[in-house]
């Protein structure tokens, strides 16, 4: 693999400085950031009242890692009351003229200096949040910290409460896709908040394969080393999840080819979290579950049969190269001019999913037009989703996304057997 | 049977139509004549034209001395055509294709070949005697005017057999079944059962205002047509479903053809006779006037129905549906050959019409396409194919597919002077050069224009499904329409100029939206307070579907929390 994007920055001459005044330090927050000025000083709240509500006594300072806020972001941080540490990193430059999904260009880097800012620290908890999302309570730092403080938990991962249309990149493919391949229920294996112990990170930043390069692998590649190497992991219940961002993108070619991207870039640069795991289990989980809220939603079933009936017309030349035979033959067979007939078995759904991967690893067509190519058939597979549920209560929504999963699972094998 | 593609009830609004001859469309056991094995073998072209549903004109035992509009058994398939079991092997390939199909049904009338019409003449005890419509005088029924006059002197016509006038409002060896009789009602009904029992998706009803005659009326459109109708349609939907479909054949002013949609318990679907000649006269004159007026004044039909929309079919291009001024202007535009007038109609291909203008021709489509309604395709004008009016009656305009440039324009294996009807030869329509073969390898083909239009045609169910708002800029060459249905909003504009042309719409009531040309997927600018100004080719036409602002339309409504 080649190195595409740029080292890291030197530290600013004064990181050290910040660090010797404060280390040790037993909870770090971290919170990577691009002109989040708007809503950064709503969530030190949130995090000072929690920290000062449930771990009293305990040392902790926010670290934030900046990718060249022009709106004082930093500045608004430092005089936020609580003892900070301010790094930055330079994101690429095309990250920046285009964020990624999550909203943070340069994410991973940002990331590896967060873990390298807390081992310093001493940390034994690193908590990270997102920038961008206003409904943090204090609630959250306690769920999420507790567990790993406790030594319960190596990593505390998010599930939210959420419209059961929300998500839909998620629920339909990345999670039942992280399940199948490290065998563990998280409802959110991009949820952009977690919290992490001493223990995974060090080993974490010690370990040979950990990614150096490429872009948005470190969460999931975290999370498959946690699971596959015996960490706790647990999942928090945080309830709801609003996200006020400038920079996100709501462009859905986009958000799926980066983060699916990033799940077919961990499978083939570490194989080994993934292809002898057989089966699936839940996590053990802090604060309540909610099943996914079934209040009325504007969701346009038939302009997604369309976006998937366009797909078919224009799209069917990638897909041949990239679905194998009987896989095409099931899409064709797909009969998407009628809403109330249409269907999209889940077994061919996780086909379609694992012929990408495949076409992914074996570089059958340009990777950027094959993950986009899966859009018109993920937005198919929506339509079918929104169309089976459209009158079921959160419960049963649930049970039609644990069948998705429990799919997936079945057909792993037709995945390991064609990968190797 | 195979099962039939699923699909809501009302599938025949998304539905574009394909209008096929069997004897003309492929030869499958070299006799030069068409038949459903060589209609079998060529459905991959229909399915891959992009079109839903076939209609299969007239398949039964006949004379043919109407094209088939003369049945003389309505539970056999002519034997040209091949058997019942053939056509089955059809339907259910077909179907297997996600391809429905419905078949002419002749109502009105029998061939007088059919058994029913022998028994009615040679015995008045048989059961059959009151199946038609006898007289001992011609002298009643004198207000229903003659349909063909270039044939028939008279509705009437004695049959010396029985020794009484029989009633025909089509050619005389065509007598009118008694709807007054229930036992014909019964009869018809048998015989739709069987078709349906094998799968059939629904009949085109052919000549529906005809089957009750009163005296002192002009014996069309009687309300008492319209109550056996409605029993047919209560009968059928009761025990098929609901998604079997009826398309009447009834060629009268709209507000007429309305009553035959009834409270939409009566027909689902009925063309629309009156805009297609107004459309050819609205390109000829450069000038929207004619189809927005007839529009305009096309009342509203109950939300279950449909209009269906043609530019041609089987028949002549009627002129029955427009003032004798206009009809003059149409044989002036469009007929200046007398050879080319028949009836009150012209027996001319679409191509031919329009100059084998290609510009005029897709022009015409678009407009087919995007009116409200269901569109039929003409079998062999998505082609371009010519026409010989030199054929009589209207043979011209029902000559074999051109497939190829091979032999018999690759219809028929068989001995050319052995074809049904010669295939068409001129140099500019020729198979030589007009074929399906030739037109497949080029991208810019009509045949692959069509193809693209129709699958555009997909991508929003406001086509079919749409209100209809025209737009009514100055220039009056322009003719544009806003389609909405749901989220969904279309924008289609059209020159009818064969120069090019601006425009000047006003869009103000979706400012801030962005018009993104279907076709080409192509973002145009923002519509703002100011007139919308566009430029069209000659004869251009624009199909945009209207982006709402971020926010007020996210386009399906997961892209903000997707992840």
């Amino acid at each position: 693999m080649t190195d595409t994007t740029p080292a890291l920055a030197p530290p600013p001459p004064e990181l050290d400085r910040q660090l010797a005044a404060l280390a040790p330090c037993e909870i770090v927050v971290g919170l990577p950031t691009y002109n989040n000025a708007a809503t950064v000083p709503a969530i030190v709240a949130a995090v000072r009242a929690g920290l000062a509500a449930h771990f009293t006594g305990a040392s902790a300072a926010l670290v934030n890692v900046d990718a060249g806020s022009t709106d004082r972001t930093p500045e608004l941080l430092a005089e936020a009351g609580m003892p900070c540490v301010l790094a930055r990193h330079e994101a690429p430059s095309v990250e920046r003229a285009a964020v990624p999904f999550h909203g943070v260009p340069g994410r991973d880097a940002a990331l590896r200096s967060l873990f390298d800012v807390a081992r310093r620290l001493q940390a034994r908890v690193l908590v990270l949040l997102e920038a961008d999302v206003t409904s943090v309570t204090e609630e959250w730092i306690e769920r999420l910290v507790r567990a790993v403080w406790e030594a319960k938990a190596d990593l505390v991962t998010p599930a939210y409460v959420r419209h059961r249309y929300e998500g839909t990149i998620t629920n339909l493919l990345l999670a039942p896709l992280v399940r199948t391949l490290f065998g563990r229920r998280l409802r959110q294996p991009f949820g952009g908040t977690f919290a992490v112990s001493a223990r995974l990170l060090s080993h974490a930043l010690g370990h040979p394969v950990r990614p150096t390069t490429g872009r948005d692998l470190m969460d999931l590649w975290l999370t498959g080393t946690a699971i596959a190497e015996g960490f706790a992991v647990w999942e928090a219940w945080l309830g709801p999840r609003h996200v006020e961002s400038r920079t996100r993108t709501t462009d859905l070619p986009t958000m799926l080819a980066q983060a699916l991207g990033a799940v077919f870039a961990v499978m083939e640069q570490d194989d080994e979290l993934w292809l002898g795991v057989a089966g699936s289990e839940p996590v053990s989980a802090v604060g309540d579950h909610a099943p996914p809220s079934a209040t009325p939603a504007t969701v346009s079933v038939d302009r997604m049969l369309g976006a998937f009936r366009r797909g078919l017309r224009d799209l069917i030349e990638i897909w041949e190269l990239v679905l194998a035979p009987e896989t095409l033959d099931g899409v064709l067979d797909l009969d998407a001019r009628d809403v109330l007939a249409y269907r999209f078995p889940d077994r061919l759904w996780a086909r379609v999913v694992f012929d990408f991967a495949l076409g992914h690893r074996y570089g059958v067509v340009h990777r950027e037009h094959l993950l986009r190519s899966l859009v018109p058939l993920y937005l198919g597979r929506t339509a079918a989703f929104v169309a089976a549920t459209q009158a079921s209560d959160g419960a049963e929504t649930e049970a039609v996304l644990e069948r998705v999963g429990a799919a997936f699972e079945a057909e792993k094998l037709y995945l390991t057997e064609r990968w190797r | 049977m195979s099962p039939r593609p699923p699909a809501g009830r009302d599938w025949y609004k998304d539905a574009v139509f394909y209008e096929v001859h069997v004897k003309a469309f492929a030869d499958g056991n070299g006799d030069g004549i068409g038949d459903f094995a060589g209609l079998t073998a060529r459905l991959d072209y229909l399915k891959d034209l992009g079109v839903d549903c076939l209609w299969i004109l007239p398949m039964y035992a006949s004379p043919l001395r109407d094209d088939g509009y003369d049945i003389a058994d309505f539970y056999g398939i002519h034997p040209a055509y091949g058997t019942v079991a053939d056509f089955q092997k059809f339907l259910d390939e077909a179907h297997a294709r996600g391809l429905r199909v419905i078949a002419d049904l002749v109502m009105n009338h029998t061939s007088d070949a059919h058994p029913w019409f022998q028994a009615s003449r040679t015995d008045p005890a048989s059961p059959y005697a009151d199946y038609y419509v006898w007289s001992d005088t011609d002298r009643r029924y004198q207000e229903a005017r003659v349909i063909f006059v270039d044939t028939e002197k008279s509705n009437w016509t004695f049959d010396p057999v029985r020794k009484a006038y029989y009633w025909h409002r089509f050619f005389g060896h065509q007598p009118d079944l008694n709807y007054d009789n229930p036992a014909v009602r019964a009869a018809m009904l048998d015989v739709m059962r069987f078709w349906l029992d094998r799968g059939l998706d629904g009949f085109r009803c052919d000549a529906v205002p005809y089957l009750i005659e009163r005296d002192g009326t002009n014996c069309e459109n009687l309300p008492e047509t319209h109550a056996v109708l409605r029993e047919f349609r209560r009968v059928i939907d009761r025990e098929y479903g609901g998604d079997r479909v009826l398309l009447a054949e009834a060629n009268q002013w709209p507000e007429d053809v309305r009553q035959y949609f009834g409270d939409g318990d009566e027909f689902h679907m009925a063309f629309h006779f009156p805009l297609m000649p107004r459309i050819y006269m609205a390109v000829r004159l450069e000038e929207r006037l004619p189809i927005v007026d007839i529009l305009t004044h096309t009342p509203a039909i109950p939300p279950s129905a449909q209009w269906c929309l043609f530019l041609r079919n089987h028949d002549e291009l009627t002129l029955e549906m427009v003032t004798n001024e206009e009809r003059a202007f149409m044989y002036y535009a469009y007929a200046q050959d007398p050879e080319m007038k028949l009836n009150l109609g012209i027996r001319r291909r679409l191509a031919p019409l329009l100059d084998n203008d290609r510009r005029r021709i897709e022009l015409l489509q678009s407009l087919l396409l995007t009116l409200p309604g269901s569109p039929i395709v003409y079998y062999g004008d998505e082609i371009g194919m010519g026409d010989n009016v030199h054929l009589g009656d209207r043979a011209g305009v029902r000559t074999p597919m051109q497939w190829s440039p091979d032999r018999n324009a690759g219809f028929s294996t068989a001995d050319e002077h052995t074809l049904y009807l010669p295939v068409i030869t001129d140099p500019v329509h020729g198979y030589q050069t007009v074929n399906v073969a030739a037109q497949s390898r080029t991208p810019s083909s009509l045949l692959n224009t069509m193809k693209r239009l129709i699958a555009a045609r997909r991508s929003s169910p406001a086509f079919g499904r749409g209100t209809m708002e025209f737009l009514r800029p100055r220039n009056q060459r322009i003719l544009a329409y806003l389609r909405q249905h749901g989220r969904d909003t279309l924008l289609v504009v059209n020159n009818l100029a064969s120069s090019s042309q601006a425009v000047e719409l006003d869009l103000r009531a979706l400012a801030g939206c962005t018009p993104v040309e279907i076709l080409g997927q192509t973002r145009f600018p923002p519509i703002r307070e100011t007139p919308y100004v566009l430029s069209l080719g000659a004869h251009g036409y624009y199909w945009f579907s209207i982006e709402r602002p971020d926010g007020a339309n996210e386009p399906y409504g997961i892209e903000r929390t997707a992840i």
